[in-house]
């Protein structure tokens, strides 16, 4: 079981998953927990001969109930297979097994907010490469969360539907529009090619999104992630977090702002060209100061151009 | 389809989101839900696209 301390100087909740020190980490081909079984062979996680997409509780979970949850999600049964080249159907599936985690975790009385997100690569820390996302279950409100809905009150109302109309008036780092969602480099973002895929329309969460608007979604991410992998010709490693309402009971007495949110997915690629990293050093540690040495609207255009090569 | 940002899914929108009925399979949207408890306990769903809902 994980233990939450609160740092006082940050503000904010340190979890600590001792357990976790002993996960899997990077093990052969042969031995991939996330491949379906083999008839006669060893079992892994899924102790099936084939699936499409499977979700369980993580073996080494940050978070647990009564205090949270810790799931994984595998896209496929494909070994060598990646977001970025699942079927078009099979990615709006995804959308779909999203959204009913999202109702089902956001549904515990122990989950204040639900957080879909995927590593790829080893440079953001992936210890498996077979193509999966992860959930937490958070049982508290986390910090970036928490920023957002700040940011909701400094601008006086949804905060993603005003920087979304600020980005399409300005359109210089727009990369991706279609009928539900809009892809771009935000005015400051902190990564050099860091993108944000922002539902067109307000929905708090997945729940609020029409099957067309998941299909929009899925396009875009799609789209988007192929375009990173056409950019330096290699797999590009990123962060992807799906940022949506906080499903905190209004009615608990000690329960967090339990408030609006605007479903958006960030992009946090650590590459700054394709063999150097951004890290977080000094200023971005010590005292949480980005210093980006790639403006947004020259990473914009060169993800334009990416973006059309992968077609 | 769902309830005002920060509230909890109610029961409703759950049982409107599966699409649940007695005797069938449980659904959301495309997919069909395969519920199953690992040996350890933990829980395991695999989802599957519903192809006969298309045709």
């Amino acid at each position: 079981m994980s233990d939450l301390r609160f740092e006082e100087l940050r503000g904010e909740e340190v979890t600590y998953a001792i357990h976790r020190q002993d996960r899997t980490f990077l093990p052969s081909r042969e031995h991939c927990p996330l491949d379906p079984t083999k008839p006669g062979g060893e079992p892994t996680e899924i102790p099936f001969p084939s699936f499409e997409i499977a979700v369980f509780d993580n073996r080494f979970p940050a978070f647990e109930a009564p205090k949270g949850a810790a799931e994984v999600v595998v896209y496929t049964e494909e070994h060598d297979a990646s977001f970025a080249t699942l079927s078009a159907e099979r990615a709006e599936d995804l959308m779909w097994v999203w959204r009913h985690r999202y109702l089902e975790l956001g549904a515990r009385e122990d989950v204040d907010y639900v957080y879909i997100f995927e590593n790829r690569g080893v440079e953001v820390g992936v210890t498996l490469h077979h193509p999966h996302g992860q959930i937490y279950g958070y049982p508290f409100l986390p910090p970036v969360a928490r920023l957002e809905l700040e940011a909701d009150r400094r601008l006086g109302g949804c905060a993603p539907c005003a920087l979304l109309r600020r980005e399409l008036d300005d359109g210089q780092r727009t990369l991706i529009e279609n009928d539900g969602a809009v892809v771009y480099v935000p005015y400051a973002a902190r990564w050099a090619y860091e993108a944000h895929v922002v539902m067109r329309r307000h929905r708090a969460s997945l729940l609020e999104c029409e099957p067309e608007e998941l299909r929009s979604l899925s396009i875009a991410l799609q789209t988007l992630v192929r375009g990173y992998d056409a950019l330096f010709d290699r797999p590009f490693p990123y962060v992807m977090a799906v940022h949506q309402a906080s499903t905190a009971a209004a009615s608990r007495p000690d329960a967090d702002a339990a408030g609006q949110g605007h479903l958006h997915v960030e992009f946090y690629p650590p590459l700054r060209t394709a063999e150097k990293l951004k890290y977080l050093a000094g200023s971005e540690q010590g005292e949480g100061a980005f210093i980006s040495d790639t403006l947004p609207e020259e990473s914009a255009a060169r993800l334009r151009e990416a973006i059309a090569r992968a077609g | 389809m769902a309830g005002k940002p920060g509230e909890r899914p109610t029961e409703e929108q759950t049982a409107d989101a599966l699409l649940e009925r007695p005797g069938e399979p449980e659904r959301i949207g495309p997919l069909v839900l395969e519920r199953h408890v690992k040996d350890d306990g933990r829980a395991l769903i695999l989802y599957t696209h519903d192809r006969r809902a298309r045709s």
